[in-house]
């Protein structure tokens, strides 16, 4: 954009050094953004000399781009004292004649920064390439050229790169952006024009993830001309708005065409009669507009996010002043993250009020309430500043704290209790459902089979069981995680449709809810309301993750990589105890199969459950609510934990667990196998081998763990047993004994079981011979309750403690009599 | 410390200005009251409270706006309605070799070079602030009396004769005399003071100063403009309901010339400015603030020591009354009276502990007709805060319900659920008709049901919607339950007369509405063992009745909560848990 008026300088420059010297704001001419932003001060003009970027164009013929430090000699001929680089040692000899300037109204030394941050573009390298080869060329040299080669305007600097090369540097950039920042882009077109003396586009450097980014709210007085980093939603952008950089008047008289006038603080002088030695018409210049230079400005107002807006306020808002290239980068509605100098200007209408707005220099778009969607694989770890600038980076503290986060022992019950926390119970329907988030390893063999990592999962329940809000929650949660109700699809709708363009006649394929939701979590709801025809084109998807569409001229396999959540109500809509648990969800077998995990979520009449409804109840009214919170890991946290996991994490099975696996399998096989038991319970098949696999694989990212442990595996058939309610089913006619259910049973009920269970055990070791003779129940019952810890014990708990000792074989149990064997 | 120096209520900035010095004196660099008070706040805080003279600074609102003049000190009553943000001014600037301080003013006389190290730089917050919706006119007139007190302090007979006669009174004929002032003695001190004006607005000191008029600022509804100074910002929550003590401004000047009005400037130039012009909006520059309750609202500060028997009998006369006014229900009477006391005490995942709606059911168009309106009547005179709003299909498909945030003029536009906490809302749905809803009228009963079941209101702030809580008691009036609002308690209404319509002494009505304000912030905890027995009828009750969930517990603690409250004790006692349980079967016994 700067090109058409930049040989004219190059002829300037050498022909008149006054000029340039005592008007240092024509250096920056490089960069157009930064001269703006100086435009605006009204101090004097900046009292440093730097040497006009041209006159370094000469200088290449002589340095070669490779060699360090450079523009040496030349300088000299600048009337004042120049800005060589003194720190490096080959530029030696130009210490001696630099007298130091300084920033305005600061100690620091423009020649200081300057040979900083040269030293920093020059011998930065990136943490990866660090001693793999040394004499590789640092990132920045590496961005530089590639901005050379795709002709670009600027180069991203990354903050982060700067503090790690040199602090100093950074708390100046910080601090005095406006003064380094237009050192640096004076720096840059220094090597630049030593790379390339023609090139003619004007380089920026674009700063970006500074270290601390600034809360709206807490922009203050103090931030005033530094550098901020702010997060926020872009709510409404002004028209672009023409701003004009060089002026051309035309000489009403006799038709003298000026030279480009530039713009000067914000003022352009106006000739005030004509240049032309033979005309000197007064007052005869006029604006020619079609030969002036404008560059693009536009005015965004900046929203804070809602997560940032404290208890009862609402949210603030910013101006943001956008130049050239970042003139739309963002339009209302997206969620970016600026780095900016915050600055002030006086208002017109009153002398004392400021308004204050932000001089964009770097815009980055982030989501960060979703979980990052892609894979490790799918990132082709391209490098540049493209990469950044697309994909969700966690810091490396928060990569720490994830770490640390990780390694608590309670990490699974941790999120378990994270996850919905508005939902009471059901935690193992929640362990399931994080499983899911989690997800399994999907494999592809070399053969071309593919294995599925993801989980599906289908809620089956009586009304009222909150199964929708687990839904819904799930779907805010998941990345491109898609919301449908099986009444409202249709199977196109869920899959894929061909239609005609009604314009072209062409054939085009749009995709529908599954194929949306790729590599994400695809929500049914009404699961059992959905046609028969639309649950049938579930089938390919649950198990090849393919949708393939075969009509009208269009033979197409669309990826459709999703984990199913899906719920539904038991056939009658309620759950019917003496049907069979397989009659009462009624979804036909290759569908079931295809769900890893199908919980039953049954409303049943329980004491225990009551009791605790009822305490919850009493405390939240009587007790401050906040001091019974647990330690719950907000949803911020939660999700990146997750997207970590799913990005970094990718577990193997350990041998322990492979052989746990086969043992554990081949007993589920047996007991599938159960005579007379034919159809009615879910049968072990390779589908629950696979799944189990998921399972655990699943459990051990959960811990950050790149081995799946015997731990992992337990626990994925102790899921997989609860969620079909199986320890409680009756393998031979394939219903669930009611008495026996544990649904939504919490790990500190679980543990009481156990203890109670371990109790009766050493109890009856104790009481009874081997053999010898029975007793009953109630006895068994009265000396339990001698033991301090047991006196609420009731008759039903024991009997199941002893329904499970006698499962083991260790007792037999006949109607009340206790008979150990 | 010694008397005051100045006229606090005349010359407020002289006061600012002196202290300014002395601090500025001691300290000598501005820089260290960056953010923080320099023992101003102290002096006025000494003056209002300590000494008591926060009753003599007059209110400001549509009538009185009229005659006060600015930069004097001024109360402001009103609930924040929009939060505009910071806005940086020239805090301190030095004026030759002096540094003065801008701080408590629009406009100065400040040289103005831009920055310049001769100038600090402060912000302070802008709240735009509204009278409390649905205020009763019973909890308004505090103003009144607090100008009358200030014009002379007569009577209390005169008082409200006067009271009365300024009701009547257009405001253009209210008594602008200038010279109230004359009357208290520290405004002849004001006159003597050597240079009261100096630091007056240049432009308010015409000739026509005190009378300034407004040209379309409606009586009722007189917005202010309150910029805060160095106060934390968990402090100021929107919905609040404050009292602002400050330095008014008030411009009566048409806004100068709009020079420059390209769209830069306008881009990037406070909206607040452009918006909200200062010859319509006064500002406020917020001296102190304090938070009101239910109880400031009350006329004469009654003892405060809620004594027992004073609290029996107004429980037992308010009863009665109301019983009487409901046709002689008894039974709706007293969920009435604990429907007038709910509130919400706490919050925890998405209930809202506390809340307790009623909806009086078997209502129809006749029957509202003589008892709706009464009943309006009377909650209106017992409770600071109230609205009836009719609903209609046309009002459900035009309301604007929920507040939205217009990004054009970078406002919060007001919704008609924006109240301020304790507000008492009455839905008449007797007047509802069969009738489609549009995607307004939908968005707007989804609104109606999440503020009575979750007591929060959606603000529409276009790219997303932010919660906000709420605190409002919800009376419903319908022929069947209704399904828009679903209340916490529906209760058939069964009169058995058509009420009376007593007209009740305003010392009757004082003592109930002192009653409602004090009873219904007593704090209340549960004995264990009282809580063991809760529990166990909670187990048993449900072990009986399937269909018993979490919200008829929770309703049943929050009864037994307010009918403790409401004798006035802090803790659950048997007998009121009993008593409890008899109301409830007493109602569903009705509903079968």
């Amino acid at each position: 954009m700067a090109s058409d008026s930049s040989p004219g300088r190059n002829n300037n420059g050498p022909s008149s050094p006054d000029e340039l010297a005592s008007s240092p704001i024509g250096n920056t001419y490089s960069s157009p953004a930064t001269r703006t932003r100086r435009r605006r001060r009204s101090t004097t003009p900046l009292p440093y000399n730097t040497p006009p970027t041209n006159q370094s164009r000469f200088a290449t013929s002589e340095s070669t781009p490779t060699t360090t430090p450079h523009r040496t000699r030349h300088h000299v001929s600048t009337p004042s004292s120049d800005g060589g680089p003194p720190l490096s040692s080959d530029a030696g000899d130009d210490i001696d004649e630099a007298t130091p300037t300084f920033v305005w109204g600061t100690n620091i030394s423009v020649q200081d920064v300057k040979a900083a941050i040269q030293m920093f573009l020059k011998h930065f390298r990136d943490g990866q390439s660090q001693g793999s080869e040394i004499y590789e060329e640092g990132k920045y040299m590496k961005g530089i050229h590639k901005v050379l080669e795709m002709e670009g305007e600027w180069l991203d600097v990354d903050a982060h790169d700067v503090f790690d090369y040199d602090v100093e540097l950074y708390g100046k950039m910080v601090r005095y952006p406006l003064e380094v920042l237009a050192i640096f882009d004076i720096v840059l077109m220094d090597i630049v024009s030593l790379i390339q003396p023609l090139f003619e586009k004007h380089v920026q450097v674009r700063i970006f993830n500074l270290k601390s980014s600034t809360t709206m709210r807490s922009l203050n007085p103090s931030d005033i001309e530094k550098m901020v980093s702010l997060k926020g939603m872009i709510i409404r952008c002004s028209s672009i708005i023409p701003e004009i950089r060089e002026a051309v008047f035309k000489c009403t008289v006799c038709g003298y065409l000026s030279d480009p006038v530039v713009v000067d603080r914000g003022r352009i002088g106006e000739p005030t009669s004509c240049l032309k030695q033979e005309c000197l018409a007064k007052n005869a210049m006029s604006l020619v507009h079609n030969r002036c230079r404008f560059a693009d400005k536009q005015i965004v107002r900046l929203q804070e996010t809602p997560d940032e807006i404290p208890d009862g306020g609402t949210p603030h808002t910013v101006s943001l002043l956008m130049h050239d290239k970042l003139v739309d980068a963002g339009k209302p509605g997206d969620r970016i993250e600026v780095t900016g100098i915050f600055r002030a200007m006086s208002v017109r209408v009153g002398p004392t009020q400021r308004t204050t707005y932000v001089d964009c220099l770097h815009i980055k778009k982030t989501d960060k309430s979703r979980m990052s969607a892609e894979d490790p694989m799918e990132l082709d770890n391209c490098n540049g500043s493209r990469r950044i600038e697309e994909d969700f980076q966690l810091d490396e503290a928060k990569i720490q704290q994830l770490k640390e986060l990780s390694k608590q022992p309670d990490i699974y019950d941790r999120l378990t209790r994270s996850l919905a926390p508005n939902i009471w119970e059901l935690d193992d329907v929640k362990r399931g459902l994080l499983c899911q988030l989690f997800g399994g390893n999907a494999l592809k063999l070399v053969s071309g089979a593919s294995f599925r990592g993801d989980i599906n999962i289908l809620l089956v329940g009586d009304p009222g069981t909150s199964k929708s809000q687990l839904l819904q929650y799930i779907h805010k949660l998941s990345p491109r995680g898609i919301y449908t109700s099986g009444r409202g699809s249709s199977a196109v709708g869920l899959t894929a449709y061909v239609s005609k363009d009604p314009e072209t006649g062409e054939t085009v394929l749009e995709s529908g809810a599954l194929v949306l939701s790729d590599r994400g979590i695809c929500c049914i709801d009404e699961f059992d309301k959905m046609s028969e025809n639309a649950r049938s084109m579930l089938h390919e998807v649950m198990e090849q993750q393919t949708v393939s569409i075969a009509k009208a001229g269009i033979i197409a396999s669309l990826n459709a990589r999703t984990s199913v959540l899906a719920c539904a109500n038991p056939i009658g809509s309620r759950y019917n105890p003496r049907l069979s648990v397989i009659d009462n969800i009624h979804l036909p077998p290759t569908l079931l199969s295809r769900f890893d995990l199908i919980y039953l979520i049954l409303d049943k009449a329980d004491e225990q459950t009551d009791r605790h409804l009822a305490k919850h109840i009493v405390s939240l009214h009587f007790e401050n609510p906040e001091s019974t919170v647990h330690d719950v890991l907000d949803i911020a946290t939660l999700t990146a934990y997750v997207s970590y996991a799913r990005k970094h994490i990718h577990p193997q099975l350990s041998d322990e667990a492979a052989e746990e696996l086969t043992r554990g399998y081949v007993e589920m096989r047996r007991r599938g196998n159960f005579p007379g038991s034919s159809k009615k319970v879910i049968t072990a098949t390779p589908r629950q081998m696979e799944s189990l696999i998921r399972l655990s694989e699943a459990l051990a990212r959960i811990r950050f763990s790149e081995l799946v442990e015997k731990h992992d595996v337990t626990e994925a058939f102790r899921l997989l047993e609860v969620a079909m309610q199986q320890s409680a089913t009756d393998h031979s006619t394939g219903t669930i004994d009611m008495d026996l259910i544990t649904t939504g049973v919490s790990a500190s009920e679980r543990m009481r079981r156990e203890n109670l269970s371990s109790a009766a055990r050493s109890l009856i070791t104790e009481k009874m011979q081997l053999e010898g003779p029975s007793m009953r129940l109630l006895e068994l019952l009265d000396e339990l309750k001698k033991q301090s810890s047991f006196a609420e014990v009731h008759l039903h708990d024991l009997r199941s403690a002893v329904t499970a000792l006698a499962s083991e074989g260790f007792v037999v149990l006949h109607g009340d009599s206790v008979k150990r064997v | 410390m010694v008397g005051p120096m100045y006229d606090f209520l005349a010359n407020p900035l002289g006061a600012v200005r002196s202290t300014f010095d002395k601090a500025i004196g001691s300290e000598s660099d501005p820089s260290s009251f960056d953010g923080k008070d320099w023992g101003a706040v102290d002096l006025f805080r000494h003056f209002l409270f300590d000494q008591a003279r926060l009753s003599q600074v007059p209110i400001l609102n549509g009538a009185t706006i009229n005659w006060i003049k600015p930069n004097t000190l001024v109360r402001f009553r009103g609930m924040i309605q929009d939060m505009l943000g910071n806005e940086l001014y020239v805090g301190a600037y030095k004026d030759g070799s002096a540094w003065r301080t801008n701080k408590f003013m629009d406009i100065s006389q400040c040289p103005v070079e831009f920055n310049s190290p001769d100038m600090r730089l402060w912000d302070r917050r802008l709240l735009y602030c509204v009278p409390v919706p649905g205020l009763s006119s019973w909890a308004e007139s505090t103003s009144e009396l607090a100008v009358n007190m200030c014009m002379d302090s007569t009577s209390e007979q005169r008082d409200k004769r006067r009271r009365m006669d300024i009701e009547v009174l257009d405001h253009n004929d209210f008594p602008v005399p200038g010279d109230e002032f004359e009357y208290s003695p520290s405004a002849k001190r004001m006159r003597e003071d050597p240079s009261p004006s100096q630091y007056l607005d240049p432009i308010s000191e015409g000739p026509c100063s005190s009378h300034v008029i407004l040209p379309d600022v409606d009586r009722d509804s007189l917005p202010c403009l309150v910029k805060i100074y160095d106060s934390p910002e968990s402090e100021l929550k929107l919905n609040d309901v404050f009292e602002f003590v400050g330095v008014l401004t008030f411009d009566s000047e048409p806004p100068s010339e709009k020079v420059e009005q390209d769209e830069f400037s306008n881009g990037l130039c406070d909206d607040v400015s452009v918006n909200l012009p200062p010859n319509k909006v006064p500002r406020l520059h917020c001296v102190i603030h304090r938070k009101l309750t239910g109880y400031d609202f009350l006329q004469n500060a009654p003892p405060t020591e809620p004594k027992p028997h004073l609290v029996k009998e107004a429980r037992e006369a308010l009863l009665r009354h109301l019983t009487s006014i409901l046709g002689n229900d008894g039974v709706a009477a007293h969920f009435m009276l604990l429907h007038l006391l709910s509130r919400v005490h706490a919050r925890a995942d998405n209930v809202a502990v506390g809340k307790l709606s009623l909806n009086l059911t078997c209502i129809s168009k006749e029957i509202a007709s003589v008892f709706g309106t009464k009943l309006n009547i009377v909650i209106k005179s017992l409770l600071p805060f109230t609205k009836c709003i009719p609903l209609t299909m046309e009002y459900l498909n035009t309301a604007f319900l929920a507040p939205k945030k217009d990004y054009q003029i970078n406002r919060l536009i007001p919704g008609v659920l924006q109240l301020a906490e304790g507000s008492h809302l009455i839905f008449d749905e007797t007047c509802l008709e069969t009738g489609t809803l549009d995607a307004v009228g939908i968005e707007n009963t989804r609104l109606l049901k999440a503020l009575t079941e979750l007591q929060k209101v959606e603000y529409d702030f276009q790219y997303y919607k932010m919660e906000m809580m709420a605190d409002v008691q919800i009376l419903i009036l319908s022929e069947g339950k209704s399904n828009i609002l679903p209340a916490d308690i529906i209760m058939p209404f069964q009169p058995s007369s058509s009420g009376s319509s007593d007209v009740v002494p305003a010392e009757v009505l004082e003592a109930w509405r002192w009653y409602l304000a004090t009873v219904r912030s007593l704090p209340h905890t549960i004995e264990s063992d009282m809580q063991k027995a809760v529990e166990n009828d909670l187990v048993t009750a449900r072990q009986a009745d399937r269909s018993l969930g979490s919200q008829d517990f929770s309703r049943w603690l929050t009864m037994g909560r307010l009918i403790s409250a409401s004798y006035g004790e802090t803790s659950l006692s048997l007998e009121h848990w009993q008593m409890v349980k008899e109301l409830e079967r007493l109602r569903i016994d009705r509903l079968k």
